[in-house]
């Protein structure tokens, strides 16, 4: 039992380290008011969140896990936290648009617009973290 | 050969993506992702002029993501004639800065090239200066090497899901005395459906961009003629084949004298993500 328990003790850092729990926003990077202020214009359609999921694997879970909740390793957001759910629709567009290259993350604009509407739908069905709560 | 073993594993292993842009000559804003290594091989081939002998050109690029503003880029290259010989032109080692942090109207990147090639290397990566020689044989043309330094101003913008992009080219060849040469690249592309589906389809049509390129040779500083310079127009298809791998194709038509009156490119492409914690994990670092 007590060796089952080192080995709970030993595993939970390392699972930790593929989870960015101690994820902390860039405070320089800011969103213009106007396009934090910009709505989804796919809200209606959420059977769309589904090709948003695919082009969220293609292209972000790289950094930001598969269920979005970031590494360590690589520095980048859970995308679970609050911090980042609690912000506008038209800022996460922004954010994915432009990218924050001091921070590594890369600009999206290649991806169509309403591709990238398609991922800001997708974020909004991440479940929150349980440490998050 | 355990090292080997453990090589292809990793490989195989690796999770790949790709989605790259249709254009063969110009180039966008847009960077190699961070760690990420796209793996390319290409191939030139033209329908020659009278005199003149088919040839294919085929080169293979190692694309780097060194930071989300910096990629670095290393090239290898050779060229067959038909009737003639198989000679290895080159290599070229290329890196893109991209100086700003946001998106604006007009994106600039810095580019900055070394090439050590000799004449007879017929990729027409890019156009610039007089015409290239498509008629001497590769004995003659081997033996001239270049060293040569390129600099281009990249421009670039994403609006209405469409992408342009304006490439101002500069080149000095160190090894002859040509002067400095100018060059030009515009592209335009865009993908044939902007919305995602929820399915994983190989032939759905978000999967196919398409668009045209235009570019060509501005003369030197020993002499702006245009008549002696190459310029091509070239319709551009990129086809996601899977999620790690792009296909492109693109026919050029020359528009001038000096040019190959048809050019036909070829590209397939793999990208490998997260390549350098990869190779990392290969020499003992934990993931």
């Amino acid at each position: 039992m007590r060796k089952f328990l080192c080995i709970i003790m030993l595993a939970l850092p390392l699972g930790a380290g593929a989870q960015n729990l101690t994820y902390w926003p860039d405070p320089t990077w800011r969103v213009p008011e106007n396009a934090a202020a910009q709505p989804n214009p796919l809200t209606d359609r959420p059977e769309l969140a589904g090709g948003g999921r695919k082009l969220f694997l293609r292209n972000c879970a790289e950094c930001h896990g598969e269920d979005g909740t970031g590494k360590t390793k690589k520095h980048s957001a859970n995308l679970q936290l609050p911090a980042i759910q609690i912000q506008s629709d038209g800022a996460l567009f922004w954010k994915i648009t432009n990218g924050n290259t001091g921070r590594g993350m890369p600009s999206f604009s290649k991806l169509p617009e309403p591709e990238r509407w398609q991922i800001v739908m997708y974020l909004r069905q991440l479940k929150p973290l349980a440490a998050a709560r | 050969m355990k090292l080997f073993i453990r090589c292809l594993l990793l490989l195989a292993a690796m999770k790949c993506l790709a989605q790259e842009s249709p254009y063969f000559v110009t180039y966008d804003h847009h960077m190699e992702e961070p760690g990420n290594l796209d793996v390319e091989i290409s191939a030139t081939t033209d329908v020659p002029r009278m005199g003149q002998r088919f040839f294919g050109a085929p080169w293979t690029e190692f694309e780097y993501g060194v930071t989300a503003n910096w990629t670095t880029e290393f090239y290898l290259e050779g060229q067959s004639t038909y009737g003639d010989s198989t000679v290895f032109t080159g290599w070229r080692w290329e890196n893109r800065y991209r100086p700003l942090k946001r998106l604006h109207l007009f994106n600039p990147v810095l580019y900055l090239e070394y090439e050590n090639i000799n004449e007879a290397s017929r990729i027409l990566k890019e156009v610039e200066g007089d015409a290239p020689d498509l008629s001497s044989p590769n004995s003659i043309l081997r033996s001239e090497q270049d060293h040569e330094l390129e600099a281009k101003l990249i421009l670039s913008t994403d609006s209405h899901n469409w992408n342009f992009a304006e490439n101002f080219i500069v080149a000095k060849n160190f090894s002859q005395s040509e002067g400095v040469e100018f060059g030009y690249s515009l592209g335009a592309f865009r993908p044939l459906a902007t919305i995602a589906s929820g399915k994983n389809c190989r032939f759905c049509r978000e999967n196919f961009s398409a668009g045209a390129e235009f570019y060509g040779g501005l003369g030197s500083t020993q002499g702006f003629v245009l008549s002696n310079t190459a310029h091509y127009a070239a319709p551009v298809f990129a086809w996601l084949l899977t999620e790690n791998s792009t296909l492109r194709f693109s026919p050029g038509f020359g528009l001038t004298h000096e040019s190959a009156p048809v050019l036909f490119r070829i590209g397939y492409s793999y990208e490998i993500q997260d390549f350098k914690s990869t190779v990392a994990h290969l020499f003992g670092a934990r993931r």
